[in-house]
């Protein structure tokens, strides 16, 4: 196998026998890299002599004698203890967490049906109110339709503006049935058409004395 | 595998389990595995720790201080790297801290190369070429000494030094190459 120089360095790098052989092939046929070969396997042969030798006799019962006097070593239960402790913190954290998630998640059902509670309620006096109204309607029905009177004409005009304004409130509601500022509203009107319509019939009644 | 693992013939599987064996045996404090440790790995340990520092007493408190290091901390041994390998690895930084408090103290210790009862295994190179070596040698980095000395001196293979010194095993082959042309140059100039 022929080689150039430059590849040379590549076999000295790989350093194994077989490269060595073929840089040692080259080499015989080149003397920059034959020197340089003859320098680098000197260098090799010098350092396999190094290794150093000696006997101590004293050196074992040092060592023994130091081992004895040393500390127990770090046991592995230690580590296992460690590990173990490391669980427990993680178990007792993910307690924690799941404990204040779960009465968080408690609260909220709470409320929720509470919520819930409170709209029947409201769903309960409104449907009281519109049976009222409709009560008081029908007794004040005659006189509202026949009485000219101005203070009637004046009733008639605010039932009439309740009536809208109970119509888009009722609307809105429709759309959101949670709105506690609707309701109470829807409520407030409803109030004041029964009041209105009380005050309807007692003119009525005002007027017949008054005859 | 080390040579100290394939002079015995044992086979890859065996010498794992060889490894756990005493690396759960020093965890345990058995004194009796540190003495099989010492009679195994020992002389090889005292030429790594020689190498670095360059006197025997040095060298010798180098592998006592390892000892002890593996006292401590057997049980953290993983298994990734063979159990020569890892007790090679805390015994060459064992080395690099008493190299840095050496410094510390003076400016440069003389080398101990004159030790009479020190055998080298072949007589035929000149003691002087030797010298000329170690002297090279104390004049390079840590790591690359370490390199060429694991693998030029001690007989370890670059996936060894890699796991020894931390490095990649193509590193450890390139470290090598840089550092023996470095020392041709010097070596041609002598």
């Amino acid at each position: 196998m022929t080689i150039s120089c430059e590849e040379f360095d590549q076999l000295l790098l790989e350093g194994d026998a077989a490269s060595l052989l073929v840089a040692e092939q080259h080499a015989q046929d080149c003397a920059a890299c034959l020197e340089r070969l003859d320098d680098w396997s000197e260098i090799s042969a010098v350092a396999q002599t190094m290794r150093a030798e000696w006997s101590s006799d004293t050196l074992w019962p040092r060592i023994r004698r130091e081992l004895q006097l040393a500390p127990p070593p770090q046991r592995v239960y230690a580590n296992w203890f460690r590990v173990a402790a490391a669980i427990l913190i993680t178990v007792a954290l993910g307690a924690s967490a799941w404990y204040v998630a779960h009465l968080r998640s408690q609260r909220e059902f709470d409320r929720d049906i509470l919520r819930l509670a409170v709209l029947d309620e409201v769903q309960r006096a409104e449907e009281s109110h519109e049976k009222a109204i409709a009560q008081l309607e029908k007794l004040a029905e005659a006189k509202l339709d026949e009485a000219d009177a101005p203070a009637i004409t004046t009733y008639k005009e605010k039932l009439m503006l309740l009536d809208t304004a109970i119509a888009e409130c009722q609307s809105a509601i429709d759309r959101n049935r949670q709105n506690a500022y609707l309701r109470k509203q829807l409520l407030a009107m409803y109030s004041e058409k029964q009041q209105t319509l009380r005050e309807v019939l007692r003119e009525e009644n005002t007027n017949v004395t008054n005859r | 595998m080390l040579q100290a693992a394939t002079i015995q013939g044992a086979t890859p599987v065996t010498v794992v389990r060889d490894d756990h064996r005493l690396a759960s045996a020093c965890a345990a404090g058995d004194s009796k595995v540190f003495e099989e440790i010492y009679r195994r790995y020992g002389d090889r340990m005292k030429s790594i720790a020689f190498n670095h520092l360059g006197t025997t007493a040095d060298a010798e408190d180098a592998v006592q201080e390892t000892f002890l290091k593996i006292h401590r901390a057997a049980s953290t041994y993983t298994g990734e790297a063979s159990f020569a390998t890892w007790i090679f690895r805390i015994l060459v930084n064992t080395c690099y801290d008493l190299l840095r408090k050496r410094r510390r103290r003076i400016e440069e210790a003389p080398i101990d190369d004159t030790f009479d009862s020190i055998k080298r295994s072949a007589a035929t190179v000149d003691d002087a070429k030797r010298m000329t070596l170690r002297k090279m040698l104390d004049e390079l980095p840590e790591q690359r000494r370490s390199v060429f000395m694991l693998f030029e001196i001690e007989g370890l293979s670059h996936a060894e030094i890699g796991e020894v010194l931390g490095i990649s095993e193509g590193n450890s082959k390139w470290i090598l190459f840089a550092t023996k042309k470095e020392l041709q140059e010097k070596w041609k100039k002598r």
